[in-house]
């Protein structure tokens, strides 16, 4: 057993060893799971063809609020494009800067705040999406939810609907369909 | 065996201390302080998430650190993964019936409650080079090496995952992965939430039921306990006549999961099983048992994971052996009896997952497994001795190296200590090349062992009614060493389009010291050559490749196909003998096909079916070869859910011939055959 022991005693030193290892850079994977959600949304979903002026007018995601992905979301969609549109990401300072998005990611913790955005984009053929709490029953598209530490997708059907935009059932399988509520 | 009534642990004190000296350790690991808890986390490669269908990065951990050591080195293996949904469509009532799905593999039915089960040949009815694990635990008995399929069971709608690897796993998996590693996962307890229930009946399963009920106890700790039971019909003889092998079974269990703290996670589970299996030959077999396992993973920073695991199994065998005559009926060389056995396994494991620099991954781990086997011997077969502990030591380094943006080299090398031959070595190598972010090229050289195991050594087969001319008609080698092989393997793996992915893995495989039968020098009386006894006199080469194609014709519609190709040359070593003619241990068909189709009919109605052919292959009758015909045969599955939570299905197992044999055991006794059967299904999920 003295054996053993003299094993054990090594494990014990050698992880204590490794727990002192610098980490590395901040970035989080989440995020990075997230932005390759961003990234295949534009295979599960339909936008109605006069959201592009041309055949080569770019894929627009846009996000509103801070930039929680870093350089990830760029690294996804380098050099893909969609049917034609080469994908692009937008960041916007302000409310005022929101224009034409196909996608608008929304990282803003204010419920009113979050509501003036949707208004801004209401009745447009744009995708919005975010991960604050409620942000599906109030009116958003696709909220992202960690349960059991894994990434899950909310939808607002009828939100996208009025957006006139086409969810697959394969991304709707998957979901969780929420209603907004009226308040 | 005689059963041991009263505390094991306490019987044996070399061990106690082992196991509170691990126990102390651990504790006092878990007080130390690791609050430090660290924001940054793995970064994934970009290629390698968007590889991923939207399921896949569903189930994609947000906090993890190693289970990226795996995914990696499991690109650049001939791996197949049978997901809970392939599960669920197939219709599979056990865990063999699943492993059909896994095309790499070679599952043949023997009767109504046994399976024989292999990767990449040696097929035989004493299948010994495969390492199967159930969360963790390894389930191959070292009574013969191989699985006793009629006592490994679980709730199919709980299992996450099988991983059927084909090839050597050796160094990552540890002993007996030599032509392949069965991994089946089953569902954390906070995936299966709520009440589950499933009953049904048919033709050949009777009758089942299955209940399961999940909670979480606070936030970070959820439970599940579990129950089933089932009854199967007894298989045909060729004739058409009942077999007499029916089966039944109950199991239970529980799995508790939890995550105090982002870099903590535990996991405590275990199981009872108690079941009853009437033989062809006679009389029946109890098997039962249980087991306990827990299991410590704690996270030192995101480049440092560690993994703990300890559990206890006990496996429990009383089984009638008949009466055993010499050929033309006249002498009873044994009469009847039964055969116990309890066998007990300790099994502790340690993993730690860290990186170094960049471009090194490195794995590493012990690990010690004592077994405890007392065996209650019959007059026709019987364990010398019946009362046999046995050690068994491992430690593993392996590390994996980026040597440019898409190339990765793996080396490393399992060492293992083990009671009957010493030290062995197992070491592999593996090159990886990402071509582009949809294929991946891969090769591979390892070598893994054999071990003995008792019946390599031990087992005897007495002839009572024929002493003294005769006193054993076979008797395991007393210098039985282990077998060997070493691999060779190249494969591909790539994603064609959005609709089709495929890979295939080709392998050249070289055995040693394969065992074999030798006779005895003939008595100077009546020139008897008895008793058999084993060697290692065989030798030669397998190969072939395994091909898997998936293809989404639309989103309501897959097709999955595989082919397997596998060709063996094992013979006698020159100037040595083989009293079996090196027949013994390959029962392998030489082509291998499958197709599995996935309907969805509508949104609430599914059709699945499942098509399979199976060459004609050769086995061994005391050292003539006879012929298992091929066959084809399918599987259908209907079901259709009136409410969300509902299923309420119909599905048909070996639609094609109203009775078809698998694999013949020993002649001349008529062996079982499979019968078309029916079965329907009501689950419930709340």
């Amino acid at each position: 057993m003295k054996l053993s022991l003299f094993i054990f005693w090594l494990v014990l030193s050698l992880t204590l060893f490794a727990a002192r290892q610098e980490p590395q850079p901040e970035t989080s994977k989440e995020y990075q799971i997230k932005a390759v959600f961003l990234f295949n949304f534009t295979h599960f979903v339909e936008w109605p063809a006069a959201s592009f002026h041309e055949p080569t007018a770019p894929f627009v995601i846009g996000i509103m609020g801070r930039d929680p992905f870093g350089s990830y979301l760029d690294e996804t969609v380098r050099g893909e494009n969609l049917q034609g549109h080469p994908l692009v990401i937008r960041r916007f300072k302000s409310l005022d800067d929101v224009d034409a998005c196909h996608i608008l990611f929304i990282n803003i913790a204010d419920k009113e705040e979050i509501k003036h955005v949707l208004d801004k984009v209401k009745g447009k053929p744009v995708l919005t999406v975010g991960d604050v709490n409620n942000f599906a029953r109030q009116g958003g598209m696709i909220r992202f939810i960690t349960e059991s530490n894994r990434t899950r997708i909310r939808i607002n059907l009828e939100a996208a609907k009025q957006a006139d935009l086409t969810i697959s059932s394969k991304l709707l399988k998957l979901a969780e369909i929420v209603e907004t509520q009226s308040k | 065996m005689i059963r041991q009534q009263h505390c094991l642990l306490l019987n044996r004190a070399p061990l106690f201390r082992l196991v509170r000296l691990v126990l102390t350790v651990i504790l006092s690991i878990m007080l130390m302080p690791y609050d430090a808890f660290c924001q940054s986390q793995d970064l994934l490669p970009v290629d390698t998430l968007k590889k991923l269908s939207m399921e896949e990065l569903m189930n994609l951990e947000v906090i993890s650190v190693s289970k990226r050591f795996e995914k990696l080195a499991e690109a650049a293996s001939a791996i197949q993964v049978i997901t809970k949904e392939d599960i669920q469509r197939s219709g599979a009532t056990s865990i063999p019936e699943a492993l059909r799905l896994a095309t790499n593999l070679q599952v043949a039915q023997k009767n109504a409650h046994d399976w024989a089960i292999s990767a990449r040949g040696f097929n035989t009815d004493l299948a010994n080079k495969l390492l199967v694990l159930i969360d963790g635990r390894t389930v191959y008995t070292p009574l013969f090496s191989g699985v006793f399929w009629d006592r490994q069971d679980y709730l199919l709608e709980d299992i996450d995952r099988i991983e059927v690897i084909s090839g050597p796993g050796s160094t990552l998996w540890g002993a007996n992965a030599v032509n392949g590693v069965i991994n089946i996962i089953t569902k954390k307890a906070s995936d299966t939430q709520g009440l589950y229930i499933e009953a049904g009946g048919g033709t050949l399963l009777n009758d089942f039921i299955g209940l399961r009920y999940g909670a979480s106890l606070s936030p970070d700790i959820s439970l599940r306990v579990y129950g089933k039971y089932f009854d199967r019909h007894d298989a045909v003889f060729p004739d058409g006549t009942d077999a007499s092998d029916s089966w039944r079974m109950g199991q239970g269990g529980f799995r508790m999961d939890a995550k105090p703290s982002a870099k903590n996670t535990f996991t405590f589970q275990g199981d009872y099983y108690n079941g009853k299996v009437n033989l062809s030959t006679g009389g029946n077999s109890d098997v039962y048992g249980s087991n306990v396992l827990g299991r410590w993973s704690h996270a030192f920073s995101d480049h440092s994971e560690m993994t703990f695991q300890l559990y206890y199994d006990r496996a429990s065998l009383t089984q009638d052996v008949p009466e055993s005559r010499t050929e033309d009926n006249s002498i009873v060389l044994a009469p009847a009896g039964t055969l116990k056995d309890d066998l007990d396994t300790y099994d502790f494991n340690l993993q730690h997952n860290v990186g170094i620099g960049k471009s090194n991954r490195v794995v590493w781990g012990l690990g010690y497994r004592y077994t405890h086997d007392v065996v209650e011997n019959a007059p026709g077969l019987a364990f010398s001795p019946n009362r046999l502990d046995r050690n068994l030591f491992s430690v593993f380094v392996q590390d994996e190296i980026k040597l440019m943006k898409s190339l990765l080299f793996t080396l490393g090398t399992k060492i293992e200590h083990n009671d009957y031959t010493g030290f062995e070595y197992e070491p592999s190598t593996r090159l990886q090349w990402n071509v582009t972010s949809k294929q991946t090229l891969w090769s591979s050289v390892s070598r893994a062992v054999r071990m003995p195991s008792r019946i390599d050594r031990h087992v005897r087969l007495p002839t009572p009614g024929f002493s003294p001319i005769v006193d054993n008609l076979l008797i395991g080698g007393a210098n039985f060493r282990s077998e060997t092989v070493i691999a060779y393997e190249l494969g591909y793996r790539a994603q064609l389009g959005s609709k089709v992915t495929g890979s295939i893995a080709t392998f050249y495989n070289e055995y040693d010291d394969v065992r074999s039968t030798s006779l005895s020098p003939p008595d100077p009386v009546y020139g008897l050559q008895f008793p058999l006894f084993y060697e290692n006199n065989l030798e030669g080469e397998t190969y072939g490749f395994e091909l898997n194609i998936t293809y989404q014709v639309f989103d309501s519609w897959r097709l999955r196909g595989g082919y397997t190709l596998l060709k063996e040359d094992i013979r006698v070593r020159p100037g040595k003998t083989d009293f079996n003619n090196a027949l013994n241990e390959t029962a392998d068909p030489k082509n291998q096909f499958s197709l599995q189709s996935s309907l969805n009919i509508f949104k609430n109605l599914e059709l699945n079916a499942g098509l399979r052919f199976v060459d004609s292959f050769q086995f061994n009758t005391s050292g003539v070869a006879d012929t298992v015909s091929n066959y084809a045969e399918l599987n259908v599955k209907l079901a259709w859910m009136p409410i969300k939570k509902m299923e309420i299905s119909i599905t048909g197992q070996n639609l094609l011939h109203n009775h078809h044999a698998e694999y013949v055991i020993s002649k001349p006794n008529p062996s079982a055959e499979i019968e078309r059967s029916v079965y329907i299904k009501v689950a419930y999920r709340l």
